[in-house]
């Protein structure tokens, strides 16, 4: 015990002493001052025709997805504990109310019992038909599955999980072997981006999800309105993503956190500290609760009461937006 | 000079105001005539949440109630999510609406005693949805805008300090008279009539015992300074 805590420290300095020499900005103790001197670069989604942000870079277009990837391919084994690490645990609680309130499955109780019952609903398919994008690990798939069978008795309701990274849905199919939607019709694993998501038929789908991945998309309203194509009318866009904190103080203390704890636990446990960097910054650069209703409701949804619940005071967010009808 | 011009520029802000144009979304507080109040809810929420309120009766005030109200109005069960707080925006939209119809509804001879003449009740289940905490200040928000719709109705124009007893007391009997009428198993509500009517006496002996008591209180204190003011004491 001893000894491995003295290896994980020296191990650790030595990390630390080879990040001040390859990059000198990228240090535990001056991230925290670059991220304060340096405010984040302007809010116009992409600086220069070409380009776009990469956490707190500026690379171009065409980069950003491989790089991306990059990153998400080397996280992608020790995603859950480093979710856990980087949230205190707090990600699963967000998750979990994510679903709950989203409800998803078609409660066969409470369609049959219908006494209005409208002409045709025998045929129309049963269950929700969801598609959760950048849903790779299946955090989100698995409990959607979970809610519809346990909750609402719904047996029907299936879930496509869309990833561009395969590492991430390999770590998925992988977890999937655990629940009991393995090998049944209801999961299915794509490789797809989600700015092209050529496979989906238009208005073929109930509800859309994407958690903490919108963020990461090179082209944030050519992803939305891929989302209002394949969504049939009525249907539903959710998103859980990092958002920004409405109290000054508990985000001046966030960020200490953001930037100093979470490269550093990057570091440790995933060895792996500029992925964990890009990650912080990313959540930096991503637009604020009012800018993100403003991109959905460009994309032409309605957005439900004021367009976005906070979590933790802000620290994540979900947004929806419902396709209208006709 | 300075007054005039004072007097100009306030005529002139007044002008402004009166000259906004109406297309511009006129928030009132007030009950106004001059104004028509925005709808109060948005297009695709009021489509689903009238269809939810038919099912209300064979389902109650239940998420199930909403997913058939949007299945009627062709929307999807998941187009609930359209609406943030669930059933209590169906709780809502039945209060809101009701009161709003509260001015078609009700007719009363003049000289009479308010009376609304129409149960708006909404049962045990739907109360204690709306006594959840987050939702408490909505809920409480629309109970002084049904106090006021009344009091507006009953021709009511003060504009003293019982522009607010009157609220206030109205509402702690509306929403006393409201507990009362979910344990209520009398035919056609009788004791709740009942119970209402014995607590708008309470009021009428309250509120005319505190205005006897204010009167008696102006008229001593009045009396008192002028007996003094006649020993000579400069007051």
């Amino acid at each position: 015990m001893q000894a491995s805590r003295s290896l994980l420290s020296r191990q650790l300095l030595r990390e630390v002493r080879q990040g001040v020499a390859r990059e000198p900005y990228r240090c535990f103790s001056c991230t925290v001052r670059h991220a304060q001197q340096q405010p984040p670069p302007p809010k116009s989604p992409q600086d220069a025709p070409g380009t776009t942000h990469f956490g707190f870079e500026t690379v171009a277009e065409a980069i950003k997805e491989q790089k991306v990837r990059g990153v998400f391919s080397s996280v992608a084994s020790s995603y859950d504990t480093m979710n856990d690490l980087m949230s205190l645990g707090i990600h699963r609680l967000w998750k979990d109310h994510f679903v709950r309130n989203l409800n998803p499955g078609r409660n066969p109780l409470a369609s049959t019992s219908t006494p209005t019952s409208t002409p045709g609903s025998a045929s129309e398919p049963q269950g929700w038909n969801i598609l959760d994008i950048a849903g790779g690990t299946g955090d989100i798939a698995f409990r959607m599955l979970d809610h519809a069978s346990t909750i609402n008795n719904d047996a029907h309701t299936r879930v496509t999980v869309a990833d561009i990274n395969p590492d991430m849905l390999t770590e998925g199919r992988k977890r999937a072997l655990s629940t009991p939607y393995a090998r049944s019709p209801r999961l299915k694993f794509i490789e797809a981006n989600a700015e092209t998501l050529d496979m989906i038929p238009s208005s073929s789908i109930d509800l859309y999800t994407v958690a903490f991945g919108i963020r990461n998309f090179t082209h944030k309203d050519t992803a939305l309105r891929e989302a209002f194509r394949v969504l049939k009318p009525g249907g539903v866009f959710a998103c859980l993503e990092f958002s920004k904190l409405q109290n000054p103080v508990l985000d001046a203390v966030y960020k200490r956190w953001s930037f100093g704890a979470i490269p550093l636990i990057g570091q440790v446990v995933a060895g792996d500290r500029d992925s964990y960097q890009y990650l912080v910054e990313s959540i930096e650069r991503f637009p604020s609760q009012t800018e993100f209703r403003d991109m959905i409701k460009e994309a032409g949804f309605l957005v439900p009461g004021q367009g976005w619940e906070d979590l933790t005071g802000g620290i994540a967010a979900i947004h929806k937006g419902v396709k209208p009808i006709s | 000079m300075a007054p005039a011009r004072l007097s100009k520029s306030l005529l002139g802000s007044f002008r402004a105001t009166s000259l906004r144009p109406a297309t511009a979304r006129q928030q009132c507080c007030y009950h106004s005539y001059e104004y028509t109040q925005p709808p109060p809810f948005p297009p695709a929420e009021s489509a689903i949440l009238s269809a939810a309120i038919s099912h209300v009766p064979s389902y109650g005030f239940t998420s199930n109630a909403l997913k058939l109200g949007a299945r009627d109005a062709g929307y999807l069960d998941v187009s609930t999510n359209l609406l943030p707080r669930g059933v209590f925006d169906l709780i809502n939209y039945h209060l809101v609406t009701q009161r709003l119809a509260l001015k078609d509804s009700v007719q009363f001879p003049p000289q009479d005693q308010p009376g609304t003449g129409k149960k708006l009740g909404v049962g045990a289940k739907a109360l204690a949805i709306m006594a959840q905490p987050s939702y408490v200040p909505t809920s409480v928000a629309e109970l002084a805008r049904l106090a006021d719709e009344i009091w507006f109705l009953a021709g009511d124009a003060s504009v003293d300090t019982s522009w607010y007893t009157k609220r206030a007391s109205l509402s702690a009997i509306y929403s006393a008279t409201e507990v009362f009428m979910t344990q209520d198993r009398s035919k056609n509500f009788a004791e709740t009539e009942q119970f209402l009517d014995a607590r708008l006496e309470d009021v009428m002996k309250v509120g005319g015992f505190l205005g006897a008591f204010g009167e008696w209180m102006n008229y001593t204190g009045h009396s008192a300074v002028n007996v003094l003011r006649s020993k000579g004491v400069r007051i």
